[in-house]
């Protein structure tokens, strides 16, 4: 009897290393890892499949199960060229969901896109229901900001806020939520008709907001800045940053360091969970799947589907684009806290920034201290 | 056993002088051919050990279209100018048709099935289509077209592998598996990025992965499409596609 599936997850590997170490995980103890070329060349082969199961505790003593499908996006063909490649990609690993019978889905990375425009895009799903799980991802962000500048006895209500990809689904939510808190707000996206309407729908509420196309046109110092999308170099800030701004890098996969022109600011990983009740993996790429220094940390696109498995909530919470509200993120960050899941411990490419113990249930041998990081 | 081919059989030896690109079909077709001849023979022995009439006729009319195949490309070869060699006892051909004759010699119908309809015609599909979209005239025609009757034929063989699955879904599972380590490591080593174990005895000079780039084909997408084939073929099958993963992942590179 197969055993049911609460949960599927789609997703898709950040770089080849990623890429070459799920296929070592596969290939096992005994065969040696798959050469780089051979890699390279195998592996955008793969149809969409399920990987490993997975298994997600509540701290409330329940637990759900699930699998994880990778939709096997070649790492360097995330590119808007490959768009049309790369949805047929995420198309199949759906109906891999669906033919699992996955109660509900989460879609990682680029699969967002698959509800984000047009949920036509989706196969014919049944009773399969499916949740870009931004609005987990935006809860994070947000009370990273909100951490950070809290540890860094930063008035929220002085700074300014550039947020860089501010109208697709995550930047807009980020938007909402935090521009009642800030002083300033400056949109940048390369949609005009979209930043005016944000930019309109924030200034309703008074606030200051300006909007660019290009990074290049602002002459503003943003305090804090948000990177929903990946910036083709981190030199394109240059010049908008104020001193000691806090970058919080939100985008899929992580691209910018506290290196070169950011030296003086304070980069994180935002948008990332943690989960208390701990996940266990089958086979085990947990470590592999979760490139965190700290234990069972996820995007917060791909806990969204665990949180409302946990919460007997099978429903799109998620879906479209520029519909994520306050109101929501606090609903989403309520029940994942009702089940132990949490803002993850800020990191960044050099490792934490805080000094954190966690200790998850059931793996008291994966406590870890992580070491100060120089900007907190 | 009947006789092979009515063909006339060349060896690499006797092919007459070429230009480099009808070289490279020369080599493809080669393989090609060879790859028919063994569905041809594979089919025979399925019929000497099939019980059911109707599957008997199926086998020998499967075996006669295979020959047709083999034929339909040795004559493009004739028309680039080129004879096409064929060599059923090369190296990894011979030890695909060893592997498929030990399915013979155990009666096994179910694994003969296994072995032609997943595992080679899997490769041979995928390839065609491949070759098909990049070779010019006639000759991508005739792969293309063959790549479909050859996906034509599969769905007898696929309802009743489905079939014997539901029997015993742990014992097909690792019939197939055992046949997947046996059949497709030689696929895999005979598709790999060099042959590590010398000529493949097909090829009439070098080894013709190398020179594919210049038919705008690449042995690697070749391997890529055909793992990609037999996967999804397995996936029809009703295998879980986390353990075909795996089995895919462990095969040699």
């Amino acid at each position: 009897m197969p055993i049911p599936i609460d949960f599927a997850l789609i997703a898709h590997q950040e770089s080849w290393r990623a890429a070459a170490d799920v296929l070592a995980v596969l290939r096992g103890p005994y065969l040696a890892p798959i050469p780089d070329d051979d890699l390279k060349e195998i592996f955008p082969w793969f149809p969409p499949r399920a990987v490993c199961h997975i298994d997600h505790r509540s701290v409330l003593g329940h637990s759900v199960h699930g699998i994880y499908i990778d939709s096997f996006i070649p790492p360097d063909r995330l590119a808007h060229k490959y768009r049309h490649e790369n949805i047929e990609r995420v198309r199949d690993a759906a109906a891999c969901a669906i033919k699992a019978g996955a109660r509900i889905v989460s879609l990682g990375g680029f699969s967002s896109i698959l509800i984000e425009g047009d949920s036509d895009l989706l196969p014919e799903k049944g009773e399969t229901v499916f949740t870009t799980g931004n609005t987990l991802t935006v809860a994070f962000v947000v009370k990273g900001i909100k951490k950070i500048c809290a540890l860094q006895g930063r008035d929220m209500g002085e700074a300014t806020l550039l947020i860089v990809g501010a109208t697709g689904d995550v930047g807009s939510g980020c938007a909402r939520c935090l521009a009642p808190l800030v002083k300033r707000v400056v949109l940048n996206a390369r949609s005009i008709d979209r930043l005016r309407s944000l930019a309109e729908e924030l200034s309703a509420g008074g606030k200051a907001v300006d909007i660019a196309t290009d990074l290049q046109q602002l002459s503003v110092q943003a305090d804090i800045v948000i990177c929903v999308a990946s910036l083709e170099s981190p030199s394109l800030l240059l010049g908008r940053l104020g001193p000691n701004a806090i970058i919080c890098d939100a985008g899929y996969p992580k691209n910018l360091s506290p290196v070169d022109v950011l030296e003086d600011c304070t980069v994180f990983f935002g948008g990332l969970g943690q989960s208390l009740g701990g996940m266990s993996f089958e086979p085990d790429v947990h470590r592999v799947l979760h490139r965190h220094p700290f234990p069972n940390v996820g995007q917060g696109c791909v806990m969204e589907g665990m949180v409302l498995a946990l919460e007997g909530r099978f429903e799109p919470f998620s879906q479209g684009r520029g519909f994520i509200t306050p109101e929501r993120v606090q609903e989403i960050e309520a029940i994942a806290a009702r089940h132990g899941i949490h803002l993850a411990p800020l990191y960044n490419a050099q490792g934490p920034l805080e000094e954190v113990a966690c200790e998850t249930e059931g793996s008291a041998d994966e406590r870890q201290i992580a070491a100060p990081g120089r900007a907190v | 056993m009947e006789a092979v081919t009515t063909l006339k059989c060349a060896t690499a030896d006797n092919a007459n002088p070429i230009s480099s690109t009808a070289s490279i079909w020369q080599d493809v077709l080669a393989q090609a051919v060879t790859g028919e001849l063994i569905a041809v023979l594979n089919y025979t022995s399925l019929a000497e050990i099939c019980e059911d009439p109707d599957e008997v006729a199926d086998a020998l009319e499967h075996a006669e279209s295979e020959r047709g195949h083999a034929a339909a490309f040795t004559a493009e070869g004739g028309k680039l100018g080129i004879v096409v060699p064929n060599n059923v006892n090369a190296k990894y051909w011979k030890r695909l048709r060893t592997a498929f004759l030990r399915q013979i010699d155990a009666r096994g119908f179910i694994g003969c099935l296994i072995i032609q309809e997943v595992m080679l015609e899997s490769f041979a599909v995928a390839s065609y289509k491949r070759v098909g979209q990049v070779a010019p005239g006639s000759l991508g025609n005739t792969f293309a077209a063959i790549a479909a009757e050859e996906e034509d034929h599969i769905d007898h063989a696929m309802a009743i592998l489905r079939a014997e699955r539901a029997l015993d879904v742990q014992r097909f599972d690792d019939k197939v598996y055992a046949l997947h380590i046996e059949v497709m490591t030689i696929l895999a080593q005979m598709f790999a990025r060099e042959d590590a174990d010398g000529h493949c005895e097909l090829c009439h000079g070098s080894c013709v992965k190398q020179s594919l780039p210049v038919v705008g084909l690449t042995s690697s997408e070749l391997r890529g499409v055909a793992l990609q084939h037999y996967l999804r073929t397995l996936d029809m099958l009703g295998l879980p596609g986390e353990l075909t993963l795996v089995w895919v992942a462990q095969l040699p590179v």
